[in-house]
C-alpha cells in the first residue's frame, strides 16, 4: 500500500503517518504538509511534499505529479485548517475548495482507488445542550448564520460524499472532537482563550477524542474496503463543565443569551460509532491526557529533585 | 429512608458508564441517589404512594414501562421512577424518556440528565434498549398533562414509535397505571401563546403546588409485542402493537379507579 498523507504536519497527520510506518503492509508514505521542510527525522519509506493547499492548482500538481510518481493507491485527506477562529477566503479554500479539487482528481486518476476524508461531528444538526445520540444518516447543519469553520465543514463534507458511487471507493470519517491543539478543535480553542465563559443552567456532555484513537480509526479505514461515512466517537464522554476542571480553566457562567454569537460553545453531536465498530473494527480506547495543574508539576518536579 | 437505599442505588445500580462518572446521555448515579433520598418525605408521607405488582418488572435486560400522564408537571412520572427504585432488588434505574424540548430548559435539562432522562429520539431510545435498560415512558406525551380535567384517567391521543422499538428489540413492555395525578394537581388554563424554552405552552394550574392525593400505581402483566423483530417494519403490525397496549392500560386505569376507595384516602 502506498499511501499520500494530506497534512501529514498537523497532529493527526503526523499520527497516522507514524501508524503507517509501524505497519509491514505500508510501502511508502508521501507525506504532504504546508511547511517547506518536514521537521520530521528521515525514515525509511517516508517522502515527504510541501504544498500549499490554498491553491486549487497545488492540488492538482499534488495528484498529478507526485502522486503519479510515487504511484500512489490510497489518499488521506487531515489537512483541514487548524485553528476554528480564523477567517478568510484562503481559509475556504484550504477547507472546502482544496478538498473538492482533490477528490475530483482522484476519481479521474490511474493509481488511486481510495481517499479516506476526515469530517467531524459539528456537521451535524442537532441543538447543543441536548444529549442525542446520531448515526450516519441524521440531518447536517445547513444553518446559514452559522459560523464560517462550521459551514465550511459542512460544505467539504457534502462535497466528499456526494462524489461517491464511482470507481474511487471513498471513506469519510466524522471525528469527535479532537482534544489537541492544533486539530481544528472549537472547544479547545475555547479552553485556551483568556476568559472562558460557558452557558449558564446548561451542561451539555461532550465526547473527546484522542489523537491516538483517530489514527488508529484512520488506520481501520485504510486496512478495510468499507465506503461511506463513518461516525468516529472518542474514549471520553463527560460534561462540558468537567471538561473545564479537568482542563484546569475555570469557566464562568454567563446567560447564552449575553455570550457573543462568535464566542458561543457548540457541543458537536454525541456519536453513535456502532457502524465504525461493525464495519472497520473501531472502537475507542484512549483517554484525553488531561493537562496537569501547576500544583501537580510543581510536587512532581521536587519528587524528581529529591 | 434507609441509608443503605442511597447506596444501593449511587454504587450498585448497573450503569454503563462512558468515563467520568457519567453515562452518554450524562446520567450520574449519586446524583439519582440524593435526589430519592430527597424525595422520600414526598413519597411516603406526602403522596403515601400505594404500589401492586412491582414484581413483575424484568430484573434484567430491556424492558419498557408505559405508563399515563396527567397534571402539570411530570410528577408521576417522578413517582414512578422512585417507586421502581425503591421496590427492584437490585435496583434498576428507569430511563424516563421526555419530550424533546425539556432538555433544553435552562437548569432542570442539565438536572434531568443527570437523574437519568433521556431526550425522546429513536436513537437514544435504541440505545437504552441494545444495552438492556429499563425505559419508562408516556406515549402520550404532552398532550396528557395538558388534558382538561373533565378528561382525567381518558388516555390521550397515543404515540406508536415505543411499539416499534419494543418489538425490534424484542422488549417486553408494561403498562403501568398511575392514579391520583389528576386530582393532584390539576391544570386550569394553558397559554398556548407563551412559549419559553421551546415548550408547547405556559401551565396554569389550579393550586400552586400539588395537592397531598394518594397515589396508587398499579403494574399490568407484561406484553409481549409482534411474532418477531421484523414485525417492526410493518406499520400496520405497529400500530395494532401500540393500540394494544393502549387498551390494556385503559383497562388497568379503569379498574384500579373502580378500586380506590378516595382520592385523598
Amino acid at each position: 500500500m502506498k499511501v499520500m498523507v494530506i497534512g501529514a504536519t498537523t497532529p493527526l497527520g503526523a499520527a497516522i503517518v507514524d501508524h503507517l510506518l509501524a505497519r509491514r503492509d505500508t510501502d511508502l508514505v508521501l507525506a504532504v504538509g504546508r511547511e517547506r521542510e518536514s521537521h520530521e527525522p528521515a525514515r525509511d519509506r517516508l517522502v515527504y511534499r510541501a504544498a500549499d493547499l490554498t491553491h486549487a492548482r497545488a492540488v492538482h500538481d499534488l495528484v498529478w505529479s507526485a502522486a503519479r510518481e510515487h504511484a500512489i493507491d490510497v489518499v488521506v485527506h487531515v489537512a483541514q485548517h487548524r485553528d476554528t477562529r480564523a477567517v478568510g477566503s484562503s481559509i475556504r479554500a484550504q477547507n472546502v475548495t482544496a478538498a473538492t479539487e482533490l477528490v475530483r482528481a482522484c476519481r479521474e486518476h490511474r493509481t488511486i482507488r481510495r481517499l479516506v476524508y476526515r469530517s467531524f461531528a459539528d456537521v451535524y444538526a442537532v441543538r447543543s445542550d441536548t444529549a442525542e445520540l446520531v448515526n450516519e444518516d441524521a440531518p447536517l447543519d445547513f444553518d446559514p448564520h452559522a459560523p464560517a469553520w462550521l459551514r465550511n465543514r459542512v460544505e467539504a463534507d457534502l462535497a466528499v460524499c456526494s462524489q461517491r458511487g464511482g470507481p474511487l471507493a471513498i471513506a469519510v470519517l466524522r471525528c469527535a472532537e479532537i482534544f489537541a491543539a492544533d486539530s481544528g478543535s472549537s472547544l479547545w480553542n475555547a479552553l485556551s482563550a483568556r476568559v472562558c465563559l460557558r452557558p449558564l443552567g446548561f451542561d451539555p456532555m461532550v465526547n473527546l477524542l484522542s489523537i491516538a484513537d483517530a489514527a488508529s480509526a484512520f488506520g481501520a479505514a485504510l486496512a478495510s474496503d468499507a465506503t461511506g461515512v463513518f461516525n468516529i466517537p472518542g474514549a471520553d464522554t463527560l460534561p462540558l463543565s468537567r471538561t473545564f476542571e479537568e482542563s484546569v480553566r475555570v469557566a464562568i457562567p454567563v446567560p447564552r443569551a449575553a455570550i457573543p454569537r462568535a464566542r458561543r460553545l457548540r457541543a458537536p453531536a454525541l456519536l453513535d460509532g456502532s457502524r465504525a465498530r461493525r464495519e472497520l473494527g473501531y472502537a475507542p480506547h484512549t483517554a484525553i491526557a488531561w493537562p496537569m495543574p501547576w500544583w501537580r508539576q510543581l510536587l512532581d518536579q521536587l519528587g524528581a529533585m529529591r | 429512608m434507609d441509608p443503605r437505599t442511597f447506596e444501593r442505588i449511587a454504587r450498585e445500580a448497573p450503569f454503563d458508564d462512558a468515563g467520568h462518572g457519567f453515562d452518554v446521555f450524562g446520567f450520574h448515579p449519586p446524583a439519582l441517589a440524593s435526589a430519592v433520598s430527597a424525595a422520600a418525605p414526598l413519597y411516603e408521607r406526602y403522596f403515601r404512594v400505594d404500589s401492586v405488582g412491582a414484581e413483575r418488572i424484568p430484573a434484567t435486560g430491556p424492558a419498557i414501562l408505559v405508563a399515563n400522564h396527567a397534571g402539570v408537571l411530570p410528577v408521576d412520572a417522578a413517582v414512578l421512577c422512585l417507586d421502581v427504585l425503591r421496590r427492584t432488588e437490585p435496583p434498576r434505574v428507569p430511563r424516563a424518556i421526555a419530550d424533546h424540548f425539556v432538555p433544553h430548559l435552562p437548569f432542570v435539562g442539565t438536572w434531568f440528565a443527570r437523574l437519568g432522562v433521556v431526550s425522546g429520539t429513536r436513537a437514544n431510545v435504541s440505545h437504552l434498549l441494545e444495552r438492556g435498560e429499563l425505559v419508562a415512558l408516556w406515549p402520550e406525551g404532552v398532550a396528557g398533562v395538558a388534558k382538561r380535567f373533565r378528561d382525567r384517567y381518558r388516555l390521550a391521543a397515543w404515540r406508536v414509535g415505543f411499539a416499534e422499538l419494543a418489538i425490534r428489540h424484542r422488549a417486553p413492555v408494561l403498562p403501568v397505571a398511575v392514579l391520583g395525578a389528576e386530582e393532584s394537581w390539576p391544570l386550569a388554563r394553558k397559554l398556548d401563546r407563551v412559549r419559553i424554552f421551546g415548550a408547547p405552552y405556559w401551565p396554569i394550574p389550579v393550586v400552586p403546588l400539588p395537592l397531598p392525593a394518594h397515589y396508587h400505581l398499579r403494574y399490568g402483566t407484561v406484553l409481549q409485542l409482534g411474532r418477531s423483530a421484523a414485525d417492526a417494519d410493518d406499520p400496520h403490525a405497529v400500530a395494532e402493537a401500540a393500540e394494544t397496549v393502549r387498551a390494556a392500560l385503559q383497562q388497568l386505569v379503569d379498574d384500579s379507579r373502580l378500586a380506590r376507595r378516595g382520592v385523598f384516602r
